[in-house]
């Protein structure tokens, strides 16, 4: 096994939050008291990532993600806990540190603002010190891809939102960083503009195997580009798995949706239970681990005429939902 | 390196030519007129605590020249912007880039609209040399320009303390303003005529009186009626340098906070 890309020890990161009184006498008490109280952001985590590798990290808000984000990134220095990136700790050799990371955040440009794009990534050659070979080459083949051509003379200010975001995401990569972090790339984006940046990041990891950390709220971007998901929540890891592994703990039912040939008094079946009827149609809902969808269908067919029938998965979002809101992950 | 990023900076600013213009000449119209009413009153009284126009104006053009050129060298660490720049989160995204924060921060914005204040200030500053009967001597034409660098780093570091407290308040606060564009103010005029409390202020506590009174008195031949030591002229690029690597240490302590709180 190849030695991880980006090891993280029992981390920690502790905010002193003061506390805050109101109205205009409440903010001359904040000047002279200090009550403080110890939020732990990122509260004991550990996981190692391996080059190539595409996770998908995840929760609620301030669940902690961007707090890990700010650590790896080298913008925060951690209460307690190790991180290494491509051998280096990242707020002790800062410089060293983020000349090979790519960073992109949703929220906020890399971009100069007043500048047209073009500029912006000629500045970014001469501050990454990339040969001018290699910025051609990689300019040249994200150009293409991302359809940069249409606006690469205009000011970033006057830019789209899903424009910038492509402009952000050749920017972050033009100096060939074996490692991305992605901060909600698709946040604010339509449909269209969505599906775009996400086979854009597929191909690069796939192609340039470029080790990612993504970050979103939209399940669709994990469920299309990650294999692996970390879910975190007040401050600590929850699940850190294969997508798959989650759905099949944390699933809950699938439903069986059978048109019936003819209309009957009684449709039960032992394993499942109705959970919606209308007219021929009945709607079973069972459990993944007691009950194979094949064997349902056999027990359905046996007793009834069927005529079509339709297998529904709980999809991802459901599934974290639930994981959120019931705790499901709590006791472990 | 800088260079690069300045002129990506002034190319950004070329962007907005009309506001731009209208800020030179509002900016022009500005500082002009302050000097015009200490012109007025002084054709009035003939003169403030024994000091001629022409020799009043050596204090002002001196302080109005440095700070126009401060303002536009050091207008990255300007407290105002520098605070929302923590707030929107670009100074992270300095923090991502492989390169030194402080040249960053120097190369992210280059005021050109300042360059109003500074002609008018050398405009000022060239009539006081030529009307205030200064008796040249080599000494003292090489020492112009030191006093004027001293003059920058003096008012560059009050950027840079002002810029560094926003790490901790967000807001950038008004005292430091006070400092900054009230030292403007206070050191155009000589120091005798202020109150005993309010000049130990400034001799030992931010002491501007050594970066442009002091060499004032040097240039004009003055008797000194503080009776500070006769070197003090002299320290003006000690107290000008000193405070400006105090102010750069003080920001590096800054940013080692902010990278242990975040925002």
């Amino acid at each position: 096994m190849q030695p991880a890309i980006i090891s993280v020890n029992h981390l920690h990161k502790h905010f002193k939050i003061y506390k805050h009184h109101r109205g205009a006498l409440g903010a001359l008490c904040n000047l002279f008291t200090r009550e403080a109280t110890t939020v732990r952001a990122v509260d004991g985590v550990s996981f190692t990532i391996q080059p190539g590798e595409l996770v998908g990290y995840i929760g609620p808000n301030g669940a902690g993600k961007s707090t890990t984000l700010k650590m790896l990134t080298g913008l925060l220095t951690p209460t307690g806990g190790e991180i290494e990136v491509n051998g280096r700790v990242p707020w002790k050799q800062r410089r060293a540190h983020v000349a090979h990371i790519g960073a992109v955040f949703g929220q906020r440009t890399t971009l100069w603002w007043d500048l047209p794009v073009i500029e912006s990534l000629d500045l970014l050659q001469y501050i990454y010190k990339i040969p001018p070979a290699q910025f051609q080459h990689n300019l040249d083949e994200f150009r293409t891809m991302l359809e940069l051509d249409p606006f690469l003379n205009t000011p970033v200010r006057s830019l789209s939102l899903g424009q910038r975001m492509r402009a952000d995401l050749c920017a972050a990569l033009l100096h060939d960083p074996p490692l991305l972090f992605l901060d909600e790339p698709t946040i604010g984006l339509d449909v269209v503009a969505k599906e775009r940046i996400r086979q854009f990041i597929l191909h690069i990891n796939r192609a340039r195997g470029v080790t990612m950390i993504l970050t979103t709220h939209d399940l669709a971007d994990v469920e299309k580009l990650c294999e692996r998901v970390m879910i975190i929540d007040y401050g600590r890891v929850l699940f850190d798995g294969r997508l798959e592994s989650l759905r099949d703990r944390f699933g809950g039912q699938r439903e069986l949706v059978v048109d019936m040939a003819e209309e009957y008094a009684t449709v039960d079946v032992d394993g499942a239970t109705v959970a919606a009827r209308e007219a021929t149609r009945v709607t079973y809902q069972f459990e993944r681990n007691a009950l194979s969808a094949s064997d349902l269908i056999g027990r359905v067919s046996a007793r009834y005429r069927i005529r079509d029938l339709m297998v529904r998965e709980p999809n991802i979002e459901d599934t974290v939902r639930r994981i959120y809101e019931e705790r499901l992950l709590d006791e472990e | 390196m800088y260079r690069r990023l300045v002129g990506a900076n002034m190319r950004g600013q070329m962007q907005y030519r009309v506001a731009f213009l209208l800020d030179l000449v509002g900016t022009g119209i500005g500082t002009a007129a302050a000097f015009g009413t200490l012109a007025l009153i002084l054709q009035r009284f003939e003169n403030i605590a024994g000091w001629t126009l022409a020799e009043i104006a050596l204090l002002y053009g001196l302080v109005e020249t440095a700070f126009g050129l401060m303002d536009m060298i050091f207008s990255g660490f300007d407290p105002g912007t520098f605070g929302q720049q923590v707030r929107r989160g670009t100074f992270d995204q300095m923090l991502l880039r492989p390169l030194g924060l402080t040249l960053q921060v120097f190369g992210s914005d280059f005021a050109l609209r300042r360059l109003a204040r500074i002609f008018q200030g050398a405009a000022v500053l060239g009539y006081a040399l030529i009307a205030a009967g200064i008796r040249w001597t080599l000494l003292k034409v090489l020492f112009i320009p030191v006093v004027l660098a001293s003059l920058v780093c003096f008012f560059g570091a009050l950027f840079i303390v002002g810029a560094t407290i926003t790490f901790w308040t967000v807001e950038s606060i008004e005292v430091v303003n006070i400092f900054t564009y009230g030292g403007v103010e206070m050191m155009s005029y000589p120091m005798e005529v202020y109150h005993p409390w309010l000049r130990r202020f400034f001799t030992f506590i931010i002491p501007g009186i050594f970066v442009n009174y002091y060499p004032a008195l040097y240039l004009l031949d003055r008797p000194d009626p503080l009776h500070m030591p006769a070197f003090a002229p002299l320290l003006a690029p000690v107290v000008g340098g000193g405070m400006l690597l105090a102010a750069l240490a003080f920001w590096n302590f800054g940013i080692r906070y902010y990278q242990s709180t975040g925002t």
